[in-house]
């Protein structure tokens, strides 16, 4: 999967969680919490439908690197590298 | 038969974990001993009708955009649309202590500044900081117990204001005599004063039906009439659970959500906990004609309410304490689609051994259920005018209704006044939500076995 690809699909699965979400401001290395008002049980939610959706476990200890939409794809550019 | 997660209780804690479960993990086995879901929140047919046990007015309501609230954190978790429930907001309700003072607070906390503006001058500004005091407060993190009761006296300096502001939060769910913790006082405070009660246009039947058609559409299976004997366990670790049909399912993962005490019991491990007395209710439904109008308090949602010179909200000593209770006028919501009946609800607390003392004699049992109701119906009829010439129907639960159609030990709709707030109970994959975890009323109960499962079962999986 394509960088561009990694970004769209955490796009959608964060569209998808809550429909209203503004992406138009979205800053790429800034945490996705604060800008998206997301919580932590949403967050739950990407790296759940991340497995669901591409059967990817993530251990708990990583939930750190899907900080930013920018370490969403630098961290799972080679999970997604076959898909 | 093996599965990843294994629930055990259909009420609305274990209906939300199985749903949150299922969104992501189809294969969960969500387990009911009784024929219906919905625990304390479920109902009956009597008289060609359905009638709602549990369910009159929800706490925590929230409007569309506030993403944090309770209510809209929950349906996101559930993938659940607002517009799949149709959610009415109550008209007003109120705290009225008979002979003293009344406070009327809707789902606008400037109602209720401005009551205790008017009524309780000398402590309208030590108000204003409280609201600020638990705006700020976070209630969910582990904490020793503190006294909110210890704090309200302090800040607020006035004892009436104090009961009339414990009186609601206490019979909306506390387990604990004449005081609460302070993490659940601030938990209760947002819940009823701050967010405010409303309630779904159709009945809890419909929105069981809701949940469970949203975790079947997930792959989700539940089994109704499912009584779990023995919960199979080692060295801490639980393998799965024995049926009373003997059957073995065994899973990865246990999730309880009935109750300490009665988690162990199946255990077959004495229970560690303190023994402390639970609070029993009985509560009396008065069914009329739809449109009969009450001489008083006919637009009020709930009346809270006091007759004593002090308030007490304890064990009591006789089968019922009608000093105080609740009084629920369930249309009585924004927009609600017409109904034949309407009715008039009241709840008390009750002694429990009293009444499992009475029920070993039906006829006994029986004169003391007629007793309560109409002892109850004159303590309504003071609050809201006379209605028994218009009665069409009338039932009376009491804690012995209650154990036998929810399981809930003694009846205590909640639990055991010791919680668990972080759902562990010593074992390796056994987790506790639901009423003894600590979160109450009907959102707290499904964000109870929400948080569980994102907590617990979900990362590790």
């Amino acid at each position: 999967m394509t960088r561009d690809a990694i970004r769209d699909l955490i796009l959608e699965i964060i569209e998808d969680i809550d429909e209203d979400a503004d992406f138009d401001t979205l800053e790429a290395d800034k945490p996705l919490r604060d800008q998206l008002d997301l919580d932590s049980m949403d967050f739950l939610d990407i790296v759940m439908e991340l497995r669901k959706r591409h059967k990817l476990q993530i251990p708990e200890e990583d939930y750190p690197e899907l900080a930013t939409l920018d370490s969403c794809v630098n961290y799972l550019e080679p999970l997604l590298a076959d898909a | 038969m093996h599965v990843p997660l294994l629930i055990i209780g259909g009420g609305l804690s274990g209906l939300a974990a199985a749903l949150r479960f299922a969104r992501f993990i189809p294969d969960v086995l969500l387990l009911e001993k009784h024929s219906r879901v919905g625990g304390l929140n479920s109902y009956y047919y009597r008289n060609n009708r359905l009638f709602e046990t549990g369910l009159h007015a929800i706490t925590n309501y929230a409007a569309p955009k506030t993403k944090n609230a309770p209510l809209n954190r929950l349906l996101r978790q559930l993938k659940i649309k607002r517009k799949e429930l149709d959610l009415h907001e109550q008209l007003s309700s109120e705290v009225r202590f008979i002979d003293q003072e009344s406070l009327v607070f809707s789902n606008d906390i400037s109602q209720l500044s401005t009551e205790i503006a008017v009524k309780f001058a000398s402590s309208y500004n030590s108000f204003q900081n409280l609201l600020k005091t638990i705006e700020e407060y976070d209630p969910f993190r582990p904490a020793p117990f503190i006294s909110a009761r210890e704090m309200l006296l302090e800040q607020l300096n006035d004892p009436l204001l104090v009961d009339m502001l414990l009186c609601p939060l206490s019979y909306y769910g506390s387990s604990i005599e004449n005081d609460m913790d302070l993490g659940q006082f601030v938990i209760m405070f947002r819940a009823i004063f701050m967010e405010g009660m409303f309630r779904p246009g159709g009945t809890i039947k419909d929105f069981l039906d809701l949940l469970l058609l949203h975790y079947k559409n997930h792959g989700g299976t539940i089994r109704t009439k499912a009584s779990v004997k023995r919960i199979l366990h080692n060295n801490k670790k639980v393998s799965g659970v024995k049926l009373e049909n003997g059957e073995v399912i065994s899973c990865d993962y246990l999730l309880s959500t009935i109750g300490s005490e009665e988690t162990f019991a199946l255990l077959g491990t004495p229970s560690p906990l303190e023994t402390k007395a639970r609070l029993g209710f009985v509560e009396t439904i008065f069914e009329l004609p739809a449109g009969t109008r009450l001489s008083e308090s006919n637009d009020r949602t709930i009346i809270f309410y006091n007759s004593s010179k002090k308030f007490t909200y304890q064990h009591p000593e006789q089968l019922v304490d009608f000093n105080s209770g609740v009084v629920c006028l369930p249309q009585n919501f924004q927009d609600l689609p017409s109904a034949p009946t309407m009715e008039v609800r009241t709840t008390h607390l009750a002694n429990y051994n009293e009444w499992k003392h009475l029920s070993s004699s039906r006829t006994e049992y029986e004169s003391a259920k007629n007793t309560t109701a109409l002892a109850s119906l004159e303590v309504a009829e003071k609050i809201v005018g006379n209605f028994s010439q218009n009665i069409v129907y009338r039932d009376t639960f009491t804690p012995i209704t209650i154990e036998r159609f929810t399981a809930k030990k003694q009846g205590a709709i909640y639990g055991n006044p010791v919680k668990i707030k972080d759902g562990d109970i010593g074992y390796e994959n056994l987790f506790l939500a639901g009423t003894d975890q600590g979160f109450l009323g009907i959102i707290g109960a499904m964000l109870s076995g929400v948080s569980i499962v994102n907590q617990h079962i979900l990362p590790r999986l």
